[in-house]
């Protein structure tokens, strides 16, 4: 499903991810200092992510969950 | 709203709203002008909007032997004779200039072994554009924006134009990740915030929410340019294959792969212009699912990837006049945010959008440069009411409990709009349909959005601004009682010139939505002793 994964041990926490995103998607976790998928139900699968990452940490898969309409949300 | 807002005031000259193409070349040219420049991105400035994914630049150069008469020619033919010949030539003329430009920066463009410059064109016309890749331009544009001095604002939406008076002065914003607002003052606004989409999975403009025309039109602005469609398809097996072109993948460079496509029945279409509705007619017909040939796979093809958007440059704030003016004082537009109409009605030539950006983000940065220092001491004395009011109407949505999520309403508002019988194939009938709904979603829906964080505001701000952009894209469309250009009505199937050489212009009036025409000049009509199938080589189903 779209950004599947950001490995968190290949992560070296440079956030370059973060800036890449044009979706929000990316955030830091301040804790752990590793990036991590926040909103991950935004991504549109441009994969500028998986191209600017140093340490190939990124999956980016060319599907996305398409959840049904529902009556309202 | 859980916490309370900081107010950060942002204060310059000149306001650059967008990032991209057009963006960072008003901020450059508004710097190089003399103006203090801030310029704010939804994303970070380099990586967002459309500039990432584009490459190709359309560079007329008389010293290279171009003939203007004859590249004019093939966009007045391609553009079913609906493009703003002013701005056309302008463009073409300017394009040379601004292509230097990028080569100083370090944009590199390809080249052959003897490092003559590449061009290439589409077999319509003499039209020519070159390559520069993608990705890397625009983050040669981030560094010559940086070494301009001018303030660069990432990561941060602005969702409302500020009036002082009859004159735009400003702008309200806030950052994805703190709980802040921004509120920028200037003495002048460029809006460079590109076009938009609906959100289509299959197309990277997911970012891309008409957030421009939208802050426009409700400052006062006239929009133009609203019925006419994108036609980009893309895979129907995979949801985003697209990123760097309809077809292609990063490993292929940023190069699109095509190949011949064949319908159900194993006819091969045959190719018609550079973007036109063929892959819609088949569909429309019962002849889908269509398959393209690649070297090394065969892929089902559906259209619809760009949806919510129109050809380049035939959407967004009508210029009033050459220097990317608008009709409101102080607000400027570039990029595909200003509706030039270069192209017309299609998309005539390759690289003409790129080309464009470069050529009015130029001229938008140094005319807003030039009448903000002017309007200086106007921009200082701003009410501070209508900024408090902006920062409400921004931060409504946080202040919510509940209501509707923005991620349902954007869902309702694509299950409406994107089946290709809305706005691909119409019909009065099925466009009166849709605009009910889109109605309701603009009267019921979208006042009662609500956001639980600084992210979700984003999402909410874009979903309002794509009804808002449905619901001019359905008006336009019932409006113009013709088709032209990727602008198709069955119930109209022909060009109209005695009724149709003319833009639709739509404004706010007393809260409604208006339209009305504009008439091209009499020196930019066909000629009349053409046949219609001379003047129009592009044939409709029905005609």
């Amino acid at each position: 499903m779209a950004i599947e994964l950001i490995d968190a041990v290949l992560c070296s926490g440079c956030a370059a991810c973060v800036d890449s995103c044009p979706m929000d998607v990316i955030r830091m976790d301040p804790d752990e200092d590793v990036a991590v998928i926040r909103y991950g139900e935004d991504c549109m699968m441009c994969e500028l992510c998986l191209l600017d990452c140093p340490e190939d940490a990124i999956t980016v898969t060319p599907f996305a969950p398409s959840p049904p309409v529902a009556s309202w949300g | 709203m859980k916490q309370t807002h900081a107010i950060r005031t942002v204060a310059s000259d000149v306001l650059v709203v967008g990032g991209g193409m057009a963006g960072c070349f008003a901020a450059v040219k508004a710097r190089a002008a003399g103006a203090s420049v801030t310029v704010v991105d939804k994303g970070y400035l380099g990586k967002a909007g459309q500039t990432p994914f584009a490459g190709g630049m359309l560079i007329f150069n008389e010293e290279w032997g171009d003939e203007l008469d004859a590249w004019m020619e093939q966009i007045a033919v391609y553009g079913d004779h609906l493009n703003r010949r002013d701005w056309t030539e302008l463009c073409f003329r300017e394009s040379h200039a601004r292509y230097e430009d990028l080569v100083s920066w370090g944009v590199q463009f390809e080249r052959d072994a003897a490092g003559e410059l590449l061009r290439g064109g589409v077999p319509l016309g003499p039209c020519k554009a070159s390559h520069m890749g993608t990705r890397t331009p625009s983050l040669k544009l981030r560094r010559q924006v940086e070494r301009s001095g001018a303030c660069i604002v990432d990561r941060t939406m602005v969702s409302g134009l500020l009036k002082g008076g009859d004159a735009v002065v400003g702008a309200v914003g806030f950052p994805l990740d703190r709980d802040e607002v921004v509120v920028f003052r200037a003495g002048a606004v460029v809006l460079a915030a590109g076009a938009g989409g609906l959100k289509v999975p299959g197309w990277p403009i997911g970012d891309l929410t008409s957030d421009g025309d939208a802050m426009a039109y409700r400052a006062g602005a006239t929009i133009t340019g609203k019925e006419f469609v994108d036609p980009h398809a893309s895979r129907a097996d995979q949801d985003a294959p697209s990123a760097f072109g309809s077809f292609g993948r990063p490993g292929d460079g940023g190069r699109p792969r095509f190949g011949p496509v064949v319908n159900a029945e194993g006819d091969e279409l045959r190719p018609t212009g550079t973007l036109f509705l063929s892959f819609e007619f088949e569909a429309h017909a019962g002849r889908a699912p269509l398959t393209m040939k690649l070297k090394d796979e065969d892929v089902r093809v559906v259209g619809g990837a760009a949806s919510g958007m129109s050809v380049h440059k035939a959407e967004g704030v009508w210029p009033a006049g050459l220097d990317c003016s608008s009709d409101v004082p102080g607000l400027y537009a570039a990029g595909d945010a200003l509706g030039t109409m270069q192209t017309g009605a299609t998309y005539a030539a390759i690289g003409q959008s790129i080309a464009n950006c470069a050529v009015t983000g130029a001229r938008a940065g140094e005319a807003a440069a030039g009448y903000a220092a002017a309007a200086a001491a106007r921009a200082a004395a701003t009410a501070d009411a209508a900024a408090q009011r902006a920062v409400e109407d921004l931060l409504a949505p946080l202040r919510r409990r509940g209501g509707f999520s923005p991620r349902w309403v954007t869902q309702v508002l694509q299950n409406t709009m994107l089946p290709y019988f809305v706005m691909y194939v119409k019909h009065g009938d099925r466009l009166q349909a849709a605009l009910t709904t889109v109605e309701f979603l603009r009267d019921h829906l979208v006042p009662k959005l609500y956001a639980r964080d600084q992210h979700e505001l984003r999402l909410a701000h874009e979903t309002g601004n794509m009804v808002l952009n449905a619901e001019m894209r359905l008006r336009a469309s019932l409006f113009r009682s013709e088709s032209r250009g990727c602008h198709y009505r069955e119930d109209y199937p022909r060009r109209d010139d005695h009724e149709w050489l003319a833009w639709v212009l739509i404004s706010e009036e007393d809260g409604h939505m208006a339209l009305r025409k504009e008439p091209v000049p009499a020196a930019w009509h066909p000629d009349p002793a053409l046949s219609y199938e001379e003047r129009y080589p592009l044939r409709y189903p029905g005609e």
